[in-house]
């Protein structure tokens, strides 16, 4: 069991700069989901928490100790890799057993642990054979058995379901979810799926381009999300932006799009509003589920808009609705019957709405119930 | 105009069938999906459309006008497939002037086409840009405007979109079915992924080893799925199947301890007969599927939380039956909702909502509420 | 039809025209290494395919100590001897460098462009340097030693021993290295533990190469050796005599000699060859 620690880590690779000044602390005994698109630096993390890389730059901790000059070997962590590296010559006994016999223990020992770990795997039957000869699923819990065998102070994995099908997919989730639970161990977990990101972590941490963007619990991230780029990389079909013009109008606060505006109280939106309301361009967010679709004009506040296409996913239909030059998805249940081109009434849940600087990208307020805004 | 028919196409590689006696009906003007998982004959189905591949027997026709010995160059269709082909050694306007290069057209007429196509795309800011420089949208949007600007009669698309990130998949598959439904070309457009079969096609054929299962609207399939492949394959999260043995009137539920439902008389009839053997299949959707509710119709089901997805706008909840701990059933309840992991609930829902599918057969016996 | 049957014959000519020209001079050796010595040359005015006395009279004419008339100065016996210790010498030199050096070259890019400048030089052929390379060698005194001809062996075949081995380490992804590394092996262990019984295929392979190049090398060892040491190939060569001129038989018998320990050595690893094809669980 151990906290991980990173302290103005930097590291270079010829000329890119991989991770860029990066400070992140993982709790002892949490599911830590690093999140990100290809390329953002999360397996360059992984290595440099690991050992296989050097930062350039800072340090790195784990539990009380900084381990920067400290050998791989010697850090006590297993990673389980993206192509799980599996020792294709060795049995699956003799590939959970490696760990065990480099750190010498005893055969008895050795035989007991393995055992042990195979039956909590349920891959107890399949100790003589060979990786080749084992499926997908097989292989990975025997990656999983080899990393647990040796009872580390923390687990790293590296998109380690990411070459499962689908159904599999979701077996080895749960089980994972199920295994940290057991354990009780400290897991540092990356992926690029948001949806494992907000099923599996106790906190996540999103990366981008070598930069920490936000680290918090999944529902903290889903509704506050500190920039665009976060706003963006969680939910599906992800959150809507329409670029507006934010006035003072009439003792208020006005934002202006083409089709519609907003109208609210200065004080209202000052208590909230990080930095100071600058007239200027700024953008409005809003999710696809926080909108509302109406053949007629409905009783609240509501904008005239067009059905530009929809896409009826069985369950639910996802509508793409043009209001002025934009188009924003809507998700609405699956007996709406709207041709493109049909005139439709949107309202939005001004509650749920957020604000993003227009230069920046930096949210500058979430829309909370105490917000009040009303639609001109 | 361009409808397309489909008849008795048979494929064969040595041994294996790749795909058997396939018949389907284009409308002009259509778009539809071939949908299946990989391996089903999609991809063989569509290569014998555009004349890539020779069927072994039966016919590929267009507006009446059997086409099998006709190259592909020669039918007038237009592709485009998962590895873009875009040219990245030419600018994105010679690109896309490049069909129509081949064919000799006179150069304002390839200009106002080319920048027509542009501007229908919104990429004729890039027009001068070279190719290998572009985002993968923008390079997507380019070969799709190369390959609609020879005005094909005949859309072939073969998974263009696998390539994007999820983000930009959401956006071009929005572009995509508007841009065809103000083209009204007839497009066949191949997949594996049912999320863009359904949001785009107005028919979707899903082929199973190599065998059409069901050819139908999305709204159809979703809804009246003619076996269990196919409910299971259409729909995200998959459809519950539970596992039963239908007597005297009642569903005994196999995987629960004391699950039965029993059915009134009137729906009886409907399946009494065509029911072969007692042993069925019941399915449910995840969404009709309700966790703690009572009033559903359903009897005594318990089942406990094994791990719940919160996606935002709404929380999928995974549990096992109490009998079977093998099995998974989903249900998708509200965003606030919040289960503990290990917690015994009780599963509820309405009649209306079942499928009944002869575990033999695998076909859709009754679809309830219907 | 006609095109059809037209290729196929075509293709079987082509098929047994390429196997006389690669078994003819197997067949050559064979067949000379048993004739009697009236049979060796087409000089009474017959060729002979196969020997119409077979005899044994070559292998003896080897193993005995005096030939008349010839060079030679002893049997055999000796020359076998010293070809099987500096080619397995030279073999081992290069096998046991060229491993190290080549998994430095794939792991960690170790000497940057020197690896491929090193297989350049090979292309220089190994005439134009042999006669300072004796210099060399004579300074050193060990010309006509066993350390100094198992050494320029090991030296000229450095460079395939290297880049053979590098491509089938190439081929054995490096995160199983890391996997080792993270599992509690040094650096230097996760190599033994880990890359080398992976590679078992690959180094077997390499070293009957290198093994064979070396077995056959003619210049170098002509060159390099006088009495002592000289190998199979330069003994060879001596087996003339001023009354017959080149004795074929004997050159013959002893060359079927040669060929037994490479075929030897290449049914002893069929077993890893084979396995080194064949990896197996890697994940791509």
């Amino acid at each position: 069991m151990a906290s991980i620690r990173l302290e103005n880590v930097t590291k270079r690779f010829k000329n890119t700069t991989a991770i860029d000044n990066l400070n992140l602390m993982v709790a002892d005994g949490e599911f830590f989901c690093i999140l990100g698109p290809p390329g953002a630096g999360k397996t360059t993390l992984l290595r440099l928490i690991v050992g296989l890389e050097k930062p350039d730059d800072g340090t790195i901790v784990i539990g009380d100790e900084p381990v920067n000059e400290l050998h791989p070997s010697m850090r006590d962590i297993s990673m389980i890799f993206q192509n799980l590296a599996l020792y294709p010559d060795k049995s699956v006994f003799d590939n959970i057993a490696f760990p065990l016999r480099q750190q010498k223990f005893q055969e008895e020992e050795i035989q007991r642990k393995v055992t042990e770990v195979a039956k909590s795997l349920k891959i107890d039957w399949l100790m003589e054979k060979l990786p080749s000869q084992l499926s997908g699923g097989e292989r990975q819990r025997v990656a999983i058995g080899r990393a647990i065998v040796r009872e580390p102070k923390a687990y790293l994995m590296d998109e380690p379901l990411s070459n499962l099908d689908a159904l599999l997919r979701l077996e080895m989730r749960v089980a994972l979810k199920e295994l940290q639970t057991n354990l009780k161990e400290t897991f540092v977990y990356v992926t690029h799926d948001q949806v494992e990101a907000l099923s599996m972590g106790d906190r996540i941490a999103v990366l981008n381009n070598g930069r920490l963007q936000q680290v918090d619990d999944p529902a903290t991230i889903y509704r506050m999300p500190k920039n665009m780029f976060v706003a963006t990389i969680l939910g599906n079909p992800p959150m809507n932006f329409l670029q507006c013009a934010l006035k003072r109008k009439n003792g208020g606060i006005s934002i202006e799009h083409r089709g519609f505006s907003l109208r609210t109280d200065e004080k209202l939106l000052i208590e909230m509003v990080k930095g100071s309301i600058e007239e200027g361009k700024i953008t409005l967010g809003m999710r696809p589920e926080d909108v509302k679709i109406y053949d007629a004009r409905p009783k609240e506040d509501a904008v005239q808009a067009e059905v530009y296409v929809t896409e009826p996913l069985g369950n639910e239909t996802i509508v793409d609705v043009k209001i002025g030059d934009d188009v924003i998805k809507v998700l609405t249940s699956s007996d709406f019957s709207g041709n493109p081109g049909d005139p439709i009434w949107i309202t939005i849940n001004v509650r749920k709405l957020h604000l993003f600087h227009g230069g920046s990208h930096e949210c500058i307020y979430h829309a909370s119930n105490k917000s009040d805004f009303k639609m001109v | 105009m361009a409808d397309i028919v489909l008849d008795k196409l048979v494929k064969r590689f040595g041994k294996q069938t790749a795909v058997d006696r396939l018949s389907l009906e284009i409308n002009d003007r259509q778009f539809i999906a071939i949908l299946g998982p990989s391996g089903c004959g999609k991809t063989t189905t569509m290569n014998m459309i555009s004349g890539l591949l020779k069927p072994d027997s039966g016919s590929v026709i267009f507006n009446g006008k059997v086409m099998n010995n006709i190259p592909p160059g020669k039918r007038g269709v237009g592709f485009m497939f998962q590895n873009y082909a875009v040219f990245t050694y030419l600018n994105v306007y010679d690109n896309i002037a490049f069909g129509l290069k081949i064919r000799k057209l006179p150069p304002d007429e390839i200009d106002r086409e080319v920048r027509e196509v542009a501007r229908l795309l919104q990429i004729h800011h890039l027009l001068s840009m070279m190719a290998s420089k572009l985002s993968i949208n923008d390079m997507q949007k380019v070969a799709l405007a190369r390959s609609m600007i020879t005005k094909p009669q005949i859309f072939l698309l073969d998974e263009p979109l696998s390539n994007l990130d999820a983000a930009l998949r959401n956006v071009m598959r929005a572009e995509l079915k508007k841009i065809q439904q103000e083209l009204g070309q007839t497009t066949v457009y191949v997949t594996h992924d049912q999320v863009e079969a359904m949001s785009l096609a107005d028919k979707i054929a899903v082929m199973n080893f190599a065998v059409l299962q069901q050819y139908d609207t999305p709204h159809n399939i979703y809804n009246h799925p003619k076996n269990l492949f196919v409910a299971h394959f259409i729909g995200s999260p998959t459809i519950n199947f539970m596992n039963g043995v239908y007597k005297n009137g009642e569903f005994v539920l196999e995987d629960f301890n004391r699950g039965t439902i029993s059915i009134g008389g009137g729906s009886r009839k409907n399946f009494d007969k065509q029911l072969k053997g007692e042993n069925v299949v019941l399915g449910v959707r995840p969404e009709h599927m309700k966790i703690g509710e009572r009033g559903g119709d359903a009897g005594n089901l318990r089942a406990e939380v094994v791990s719940f997805e919160p996606l935002g706008s709404k929380t999928i909840v995974y549990m096992h039956p109490d009998a079977n701990p093998g099995v998974i059933l989903k249900s998708t309840m509200d965003s606030d909702y919040k289960p503990k992991i290990g917690e015994v609930k009780s599963l509820s829902f309405e009649e209306k909502n079942l499928y009944l599918f002869d575990r033999e057969s695998t076909d859709l016996v009754f679809r309830f509420g219907s | 039809m006609d095109q059809k049957l037209y290729k196929k014959v075509l293709k079987l000519l082509l098929i047994i025209v390429v196997t006389v020209l690669f078994f003819f001079p197997i067949y050559w050796i064979v067949t000379m290494a048993f004739k009697p010595f009236p049979e060796w040359t087409a000089a009474g005015g017959k060729i002979y395919w196969f020997p119409n006395h077979p005899t044994l009279d070559n292998f003896r004419a080897i193993f005995s100590q005096k030939l008349e008339m010839s060079p030679i100065s002893g049997t055999a016996i000796r020359p076998i001897i010293n070809s099987l210790v500096v080619s397995v010498i030279g073999t081992c030199i290069a096998m046991v460098v060229g491993i190290f050096a080549a998994y430095g070259i794939s792991r960690y890019k170790a000497g940057g462009s020197l690896p491929f400048m090193l297989l350049q030089l090979r292309m220089f052929p190994p005439i134009a340097i042999i006669i300072p390379i004796m210099i060399m060698w004579a300074f050193l005194h060990m010309t006509d030693t066993w350390y100094g001809l198992s050494l320029i062996y090991g030296v000229v075949t450095l460079p395939f021993s290297v880049w053979l081995m590098k491509t089938f380490f190439d081929d054995i992804p490096h995160e199983l290295d890391e996997a080792a590394i993270v599992d509690g092996c040094s650096n230097i262990g996760a190599f033994f533990k880990v890359v080398m019984p992976l590679a078992k295929g690959g180094i077997a392979s390499t070293a009957l190469f290198v093994f064979i190049l070396n077995w056959s090398d003619f210049l170098i060892a002509l060159i390099l050796t006088d009495r002592k040491w000289t190998t199979i190939p330069v003994h060879i060569s001596k087996l003339q005599s001023a009354l017959v001129g080149a004795l074929y038989g004997p050159k013959a018998a002893l060359g079927l000699i040669a060929l037994i320990p490479p075929v030897f050595f290449g049914i002893l690893i069929q077993k890893y060859l084979v396995r080194g094809l064949t990896f197996g669980a890697i994940k791509k």
